[in-house]
């Protein structure tokens, strides 16, 4: 009946942008900056001048040659209460990113911590995960060394990186480490990267995220009584 | 006739009912008789009418009932005539041939319609004592597959006044796609037919059939679109609304699962919850600013709304509209954006707060429904995984993940002691050993002055009690002392019945002396 609608609704981009969807998962303990790499990664700022409201999630579009990566960023809570139901956060994740604070031994020890419970839930290949060490700026409160940060990533097959939010140092490169690295992964393994990336939304269990015992249809019958 | 009758009938139940007051039973005469008034008794299983009245009132209503299935059934069928037609003017056809299948289902409808009811309930009733015996109820539906085709119709029309919206909406929303819109509707009307016969199947069964079918229809509209994965989600939002609008009553909440049983232990939980507080989850929102609980109470409200919608994208869409609020919330307090460390506890307080209802049921829902690209990713994505977090933690809430003593917790949970008067010992305080604390809590302060009330009162109902025993003393006595004052009245002073003289009539005027002399006759001379 609406004769502009069709034009506006019907009307297929001429060039076939490919845009994919990158979910990259923030995890550490609270207070290691997590926020504030996200809002480096997303606005290229450390404290948010711009109205936002929240920067829990955020999304960053980056263009390369031939498709449109779109990261999605997701802040997790860092508080150890939560710990049992982060979870939920990193499933279907295609990077997650595991940052820790140089200046807090602790951080790091908890980062151990939740790299194992990554590697119980981790698919290996189906996420990329990143050990950060942030606030690179406190050099002169280093409590967890460069060596250190190196060898549990080494161990674990993880990529390792050390960031200042604050200074903005090394935060773009990355970026573009993920972009690469992902890409490898992603863009220009498949054949349609498109397809790829809805195959794998396809095979993410259709589990629901949040039961923590599981549902038999036996139990379920167990239940209708008179 | 009948006006004797109800005369005789209304002394006869007015006799009745005065005698059933006095035994502390009232019926009412307008409930023993029929509704219409027409003086014979009415009978509850006929809604208070009598016989005759009901046969009429029950043709009236079916009669509308069907009329009005007419009325809604010719209007779809031009509706859809129309979008087809103008979607599709060249292939009138082949459009023929389509729609008249269709015409004939929409025909069938008003009629099938009560015996679809009764079906409805008969398989309801056989399916679950069914369950009990055979391991698989899954062969139950076949026979009923005829039956479902030729119903459903009716079903989608169930019919209320939004899911014509929806529809109408849809094919509007496919005219403007031309030729893939029309196969779209036509698939999805068939998906729903066929749905509607599978309603013995477990949750996780309907979920797999509902995302399988979105999954071969992304991967159609893609082929379609050549990968603009924009278009497609488009396309798929409406078919997701169009499917799950019809599908809702159905698939929510379904009887093969336990979600209303979740639901109820969900919300017995969050109301025993009742005592945690903002400090407790370290909450950094301060209710004290007008602007924050003004952002608090929308949140609340965006979160209660979430159990109206149908639609799994609407209710992920209060989600994100509640989170929005607490990161209001969140940036007003502390004067910067939140983190995801501030958002959750912030998140998981409001839904203590609220207690959405059927909290369980809505994140099944969703989970089973929802496109999944809408879970995985996206802002939507991200507040939906954020409440199933919250949901999740206050499930495996402890002493622990609120800093407390695991004696406080328990205290606390079982209502022998609040948090909010002291932390340190849990005992109520035994009365007038704690005037400190009674003068840092008003509500305490409250209560005692509300004993002391009582109290006061009650020592006052005691002394009535005194004066009206004295009272009735007085009551007793008096007639007695009365009586004896008579008694003693009539000794001193006993009765003496005089001899009465008879006189004449005027013999006790005294005042004769004082009138004038009677006139005498004059006679005047001349």
């Amino acid at each position: 009946m609406v004769p502009g609608g069709a034009q506006r609704r019907g009307d297929p981009p001429s060039r076939p942008v490919r845009t994919l969807r990158v979910k990259m998962v923030l995890l550490g303990s609270s207070a290691v900056g997590k926020s504030s790499l996200a809002l480096r990664f997303s606005k290229d700022e450390f404290r948010s001048t711009s109205p936002t409201v929240g920067c829990a999630y955020l999304t960053r579009v980056v263009h390369l040659s031939d498709v449109t990566l779109r990261f999605e960023i997701w802040d997790t809570a860092g508080q150890e209460r939560y710990h049992s139901v982060t979870p939920l956060y990193y499933r279907g994740a295609h990077a997650a990113l595991l940052v820790y604070d140089i200046s807090n031994r602790e951080s790091f020890i908890r980062a151990q911590v939740w790299l194992k419970e990554l590697e119980k839930q981790h698919i290996p290949g189906s996420t990329v995960v990143w050990l950060v060490g942030n606030k690179g700026d406190l050099a002169q409160d280093r409590r967890v060394s460069v060596q250190e940060g190196q060898v549990l990533a080494t161990e674990r097959g993880l990529s390792f990186t050390e960031t200042s939010a604050m200074s903005g140092d090394q935060v773009v490169e990355l970026l573009l480490a993920i972009e690469l690295c992902d890409s490898a992964h992603r863009v220009y393994e498949g054949v349609g990267a498109q397809q790829e990336v809805l195959s794998e939304w396809r095979e993410t269990p259709l589990v629901d995220l949040c039961r923590t015992h599981t549902f038999t249809p036996a139990a379920s019958c167990c239940r209708v009584g008179p | 006739m009948r006006s004797v009758k109800t005369t005789e009938q209304s002394r006869l139940s007015g006799i009745m009912s005065q005698r059933t007051e006095r035994r502390g039973i009232h019926v009412d005469q307008s409930d023993l008789l029929c509704k219409k008034g027409c003086g014979y008794y009415g009978n509850a299983a006929w809604q208070g009418l009598c016989s005759k009245c009901w046969r009429e009132e029950y043709q009236r209503v079916r009669q509308k009932q069907i009329q009005d299935d007419w009325a809604l059934a010719e209007k779809l069928q031009r509706e859809e005539e129309a979008a087809y037609a103008s979607s599709h003017g060249a292939q009138t056809q082949s459009h023929a041939q389509s729609t008249a299948p269709h015409s004939v289902h929409v025909s069938l409808g008003p009629f099938s319609k009560f015996e679809e009811k009764k079906t409805n309930e008969k398989t309801r009733k056989v399916t679950t004592v069914k369950k009990f015996f055979s391991p698989s109820s899954r062969t139950a539906p076949k026979k009923e597959t005829q039956e479902g085709k030729s119903s459903s119709p009716s079903i989608s029309r169930h019919a209320s006044f939004d899911t014509d919206q929806v529809s109408k909406d849809f094919v509007d929303f496919l005219k403007n796609l031309q030729k893939p819109g029309r196969e779209i509707h036509k698939q999805c009307r068939a998906f729903i037919v066929n749905m509607s016969s599978k309603k013995d199947l477990s949750a996780d069964e309907l979920s797999e059939c509902v995302q399988d079918f979105y999954q071969n229809m992304s991967d159609r509209l893609m082929g379609h679109f050549k990968g603009s994965s924009d278009s497609v989600e488009q396309v798929m939002d409406q078919v997701e609304k169009y499917i799950m609008s019809r599908l809702y009553k159905s698939v929510f909440c379904p009887e093969t699962s336990d979600d209303e049983n979740k639901d109820l232990v969900t919300q017995n939980r969050i109301r025993a919850l009742h005592w945690v507080t903002i400090q407790m989850l370290c909450v950094s929102m301060d209710e004290e600013i007008p602007e924050v609980s003004e952002n608090v109470v929308k949140a609340i409200t965006d979160i209660i709304e979430m159990d109206s919608k149908r639609v799994p994208r609407d209710k992920l869409g209060c989600i994100t509209r509640c989170s929005k609020h607490i990161f209001s919330a969140i940036r007003i307090t502390m004067n910067e954006p939140a983190s995801a460390d501030d958002f959750l506890p912030a998140l998981i307080y409001i839904v203590l707060k609220a207690n959405p209802p059927r909290l369980q049921s809505n994140i099944q829902y969703i989970t089973r429904f929802c496109n999944p690209s809408r879970l995985m990713t996206g802002e939507d994505g991200y507040y939906f995984t954020n409440l199933c977090c919250a949901a999740a933690f206050i499930e495996k809430l402890d002493a622990q993940s609120l800093n407390l003593s695991p004696e406080e917790f328990d205290r606390y949970m079982s209502g022998q002691a609040s948090p909010r008067f002291n932390s340190s010992e849990g005992d109520w305080p035994h009365a007038g050993s704690a005037p400190d604390v009674t003068a840092t809590n008003p509500v305490l302060a409250q209560l005692n002055h509300n004993l002391e009330l009582l109290s006061g009162l009650s020592s006052k109902q005691e002394r009535l009690m005194e004066a009206a025993q004295s009272l009735q003393a007085d009551l007793l006595s008096w007639p007695e002392s009365v009586q004896r004052e008579v008694h003693g009245i009539l000794e001193k002073y006993p009765l003496e019945i005089q001899s009465c003289t008879a006189s004449a009539i005027d013999a006790n005027n005294t005042d004769n002396d004082n009138l004038p002399p009677p006139l005498t006759p004059q006679v005047f001379a001349g």
